[in-house]
């Protein structure tokens, strides 16, 4: 939609970027600790993470307004690490896009050109071509201030890609936007991306944004990477429970582990997979669309006894708090499909999943 | 600075660039030529007009002994602190509506409550009091209507007394009383009174409780600045003071211009320092002084507000009284208090308004009403010699005070905003002090050290020390500048390409360029209006504009005088209104 044609004639082979052990610390406090990344040409991963988490800074070393303490960055197997930032030929698009308020649409668009010298009559067919295909040739006299908030992110869009760099970072783009049009902006970037098919970095704190547009997610916390994955994966096989809690809602339910089986609060056998390693403390994790709530002889044997305690109604879906007679408060949301057999509060009943819906974590 | 002092702005969301936090930048170096330059004009003149109090090369303390052993001082000094006393009292007192206004008014209202407070503070201090020396004097325009009206027979003396020197001076300070009282009232969210309302205060209780409280670092940045400017004041006090009414810098320039008592003259100027130094160091306390010029890392409000924990409790206990009255006091709201601001603020353009309708006479006496219109008095100060002669010699030095401080200041205002040094706090105080410490003082430090450098009374000499006096005003006004450039500008430059060099032509340059031709601007004008350093600096030889306006006040009351303010008054309206005009455009 936003893209019709190819914009660039990049070889989709270029593009790839490694992280070595990246280091930095400002003071005393470590900002990025010990992230090593790799990024396949063409892919689109995100850098998703609570503020502070140094998912920022991860990306301002890649950009290289950042020096890493130690650890290497990579632009396809050459190391760019204490290469300045002009010369690193990446594409940036900045929180708030930074479009330069003192010059036109146009001029913003062919300042890259014209740092690297392109010659006037190319530039201006080149700013002209890439306008057109992002729908704003129309506004190519314009200043940044008199543009809306999706109209400045196709400028730089345009502007970052102009040069045809290899790979596009993307600082939290959308951040400032309203909901509507972030969804809609989140759909062009994806669109953009298929159509270009440049490598994407793109930083978020927003979790939905990360697992709707990506490939690939690391999620990152205190500096560090806690889990790289495709978006189903991290959802349905979170690797710890600091990824388990930030992406998605989630049941936490203390269990012991004995001889390969799993023991609940009240030492009731709860369904999950067989656990081939010694004895210990662990937590389930169940997503609350997986927890089933049923009375009597639906009761399944592998369950926690308790009741509900809480009902609320959100449209499509309805969410059910639970309190196991042990006391342990859990979340279950079933989809509005029939209304039939509603739960209601205070019913006895008890809460179970399958095996295969729990992720076992010992940390 | 009112520019400056108007637009604290709240950090905006993006935090400082983090690199700029840890250790020194290549910017750092953009500090040195400023900081030397400040160095050999500031601060050794200072550092010699201490060893010349001392009397060196003879040491005493005789020079102290004889201020504190003389009753004459002792007078001078008591005159000095009732006079700045009262005059602080009552400009606080008039200020606060207008600035209480400026903040809650109606967008008509605030504009020419803003159009009041601004035009005056941009008038030089000598037109001003030229004004009032023409309004008060025994046939001025005042004594003129009273006469006219037959509410008295004979003149009224206003001037040359206490009272004259009392109204001239609170005329000149209030716009310096205002402006960071509004500032700091303008950054106080409505909604708090709102919140205060809805939690059952009356509105006298809301204001009282949280309105006051807040505004309680503006109104204390207000009454130092003003404090301290009295302390130093030597323009209106020396025009418009009977002979009773010596204060201490008229006593200093005595001392030094007429007796060439140098060293007597220094320790008396060394009292006023420290006196002054003093008074900041107490102010402090209370209130971060460079935040009100316009230096502020973060907001600062938080931490203002923790330290004023005690006088919270005692405001709370008024508002609670205010409350339970509220229903026997008179409504404080309603139209009073706009329109208690609105006829303050129009006495405070009055003298001014006055003096450029005067100056349109076809009289050569001040006759009010006037007579009929015509420009002769304009047509006098074109042909008159003495007056042009004047006029070129002050843009000559104003232009190389402002090419000296633009470059000077800009610098430093790069140097201090990405720098990244430690003790930076100590260079904001070294860069600002040229204007918080009283004019002359500096003025009499600065001729001791030309007089060494065999350049007193040079024009270079002369622009060497208003150089000295605009670098604060440069390095405010950029430093606000470039608190709104976003760096991420010149990160966005760098990422498509452009190297250091290249950012700064392309990026940096451009968006700070109106600031520069503002800042160089403001530094022209402080130049311009100047007669303070050329009293002293000057020793004579030269005349600028302000100088011949000076001996035109002290010997006759000439109406071409009228002319020559106005036309300075349109000067520096032009240059607020090209201050405006580009600010505009950038925030467009």
């Amino acid at each position: 939609m936003l893209m019709r044609t190819n914009l660039s004639g990049t070889d989709v082979k270029t593009g790839s970027i490694a992280l070595h052990s990246l280091q930095k610390r400002y003071g005393s406090a470590v900002a990025v600790d010990d992230v090593s990344l790799s990024v396949s040409p063409g892919e689109f991963i995100s850098l998703l993470g609570p503020s502070g988490s140094g998912k920022t800074t991860t990306l301002m070393m890649i950009a290289g307004f950042e020096q890493p303490d130690s650890g290497q960055v990579l632009l396809d197997e050459k190391d760019i690490t204490r290469l300045p930032p002009h010369r690193r030929e990446l594409g940036v698009i900045f929180q708030n896009y930074a479009l330069f308020p003192h010059m036109t649409v146009a001029e913003n668009v062919a300042y890259p050109l014209r740092m690297r010298r392109v010659a006037r009559a190319e530039v201006e067919a080149r700013v002209r071509r890439i306008l057109d295909q992002v729908h704003l040739g129309a506004l190519a006299s314009r200043r940044p201030h008199q543009m809306s908030g999706g109209q400045q992110q196709r400028v730089a869009i345009a502007r970052a890609l102009v040069f045809d760099p290899p790979v596009l970072l993307l600082d939290e783009p959308l951040g400032a936007l309203d909901k509507k049009l972030r969804e809609h902006l989140r759909s062009e970037i994806k669109t953009l991306h298929k159509e270009v098919g440049k490598t994407m970095v793109y930083v978020t704190h927003d979790q939905d944004e990360a697992l709707a547009m990506s490939d690939q997610v690391a999620v990152m916390h205190e500096g560090r990477i806690r889990q790289v994955s495709a978006p189903q994966d991290l959802y349905r096989r979170p690797a710890d429970l600091f990824v388990a809690s930030f992406v998605g809602e989630v049941n936490l339910i203390p269990v012991k582990l004995k001889s390969g089986i799993a023991y609940g609060p009240a030492g009731e056998k709860l369904p999950a997979a067989r656990w081939p390693d010694a004895d210990r403390d662990a937590t389930v994790c169940v997503r609350p669309e997986h927890l089933r709530l049923d009375t009597g002889a639906a009761a399944s044997l592998h369950a926690i006894q308790g009741r509900i305690v809480g009902r609320t109604f959100v449209g499509d879906a309805t969410i059910f708090e639970f309190r196991s007679d042990s006391g342990l408060q859990l979340t279950s949301k079933v989809l509005n499909i029939s209304i039939e057999t509603m739960l209601d509060v205070g019913d006895v009943c008890a809460a179970s999943w399958n095996a295969n819906d729990a992720t076992i974590l010992t940390e | 600075m009112a520019d400056a002092m108007s637009s604290i702005a709240i950090n905006g969301g993006t935090e400082p660039s983090r690199s700029s936090r840890w250790g020194a930048t290549p910017w750092a170096w953009l500090l040195l030529p400023g900081t030397i330059f400040l160095l050999v004009l500031f601060v050794v003149p200072l550092a010699g007009l201490l060893l010349l109090s001392l009397g060196m090369p003879n040491w005493t303390l005789a020079n102290f002994i004889r201020i504190g052993g003389n009753p004459a001082y002792i007078a001078v000094m008591r005159t000095t602190l009732e006079i700045s006393v009262s005059v602080t009292v009552i400009a606080f007192f008039l200020s606060y509506p207008i600035a209480y206004a400026l903040t809650t008014g109606g967008p008509t209202l605030r504009t020419f409550l803003l159009i009041a407070v601004v035009l005056p503070y941009f008038t030089s201090v000598l037109a001003r009091t030229f004004a009032w020396v023409v309004l008060l004097g025994r046939n001025g325009v005042i004594n003129n209507i009273l006469l006219e009206l037959g509410w008295t027979t004979q003149p009224v003396t206003m001037l040359y007394n206490r009272f004259g020197v009392l109204l001239g001076m609170t005329h000149i300070v209030m716009p310096l009383m205002i402006l960071p009282m509004y500032t700091v009232m303008s950054g106080i969210d409505q909604k708090l009174l709102r919140a205060a309302r809805a939690n059952g205060a009356s509105p006298l209780a809301a204001f009282l409780t949280v309105f006051l409280p807040l505004s309680l670092p503006g109104l204390i940045a207000g009454v130092l600045l003003v404090f301290i400017y009295c302390l130093g004041f030597y323009i209106t006090p020396a025009l418009m003071g009977g002979l009773s009414d010596v204060m201490i810098t008229m006593e200093i320039s005595s001392q030094v211009v007429d007796q060439l008592n140098w060293n007597f003259g220094s320790a008396l100027a060394m009292v006023l320092l420290v006196a002054v130094l003093a008074v900041l160091w107490i102010g402090s306390r209370f209130f971060p002084i460079e935040q009100l010029l316009g230096f502020s890392d973060r907001s600062g409000a938080s931490e203002t507000i923790s330290r004023q924990q005690m006088g919270t409790q005692w405001f709370m206990r008024l508002g609670a009284v205010a409350n339970v009255l509220d229903r026997w006091l008179p409504s404080l709201g309603g139209r009073s208090i706009p329109t208690l601001a609105s006829f303050l603020a129009v006495l405070l353009l009055l003298p001014v308004v006055i003096v450029a309708y005067l100056s349109f006479s076809d009289s050569s006496y001040f006759v009010f009403p006037l007579p009929g219109y015509s420009l002769r008095n304009y047509e006098a100060f074109l042909s008159d010699a003495s007056w042009m002669r004047g006029t070129v010699t002050s843009i000559r030095i104003a232009l190389m005070a402002a090419g000296m401080a633009t470059a000077l200041g800009s610098m430093l205002a790069f140097g201090l905003s990405r720098g990244g040094i430690p003790g930076r706090g100590a260079m904001i105080a070294l860069v600002l002090s040229p204007i918080i410490m009283p004019t002359v003082v500096v003025a009499v430090a600065t001729y001791f050290l030309l007089v060494r450098a065999g350049l007193q009374g040079t024009e270079f000499g002369l622009a060497l020390g208003h150089a000295v006096h605009a670098i604060p005003y440069v390095v405010v006004v950029v430093v606000a500048n470039l608190r709104d450039l976003n760096p991420t500008y010149e990160r966005a430059a760098r990422s498509l390409g452009a190297g250091p060099l290249a950012t700064f032509r392309t990026i940096i340059a451009p968006l700070v360029m109106p600031a520069l031709i503002v800042a160089s601007f403001f530094a022209f004008l402080t130049s311009f209006d100047d007669v303070v350093y050329v009293l002293f600096l000057g020793i004579g030889k030269i005349t600028t504009l302000p100088m011949r306006m000076w001996e035109g006040i002290r010997q006759d009351i000439n109406p071409t005088i009228a002319a020559v303010a106005t036309l300075q008054m349109f000067f520096a309206g032009a240059v607020i209104m090209t201050a405006t005009l580009l600010r505009r455009k950038k925030d467009n």
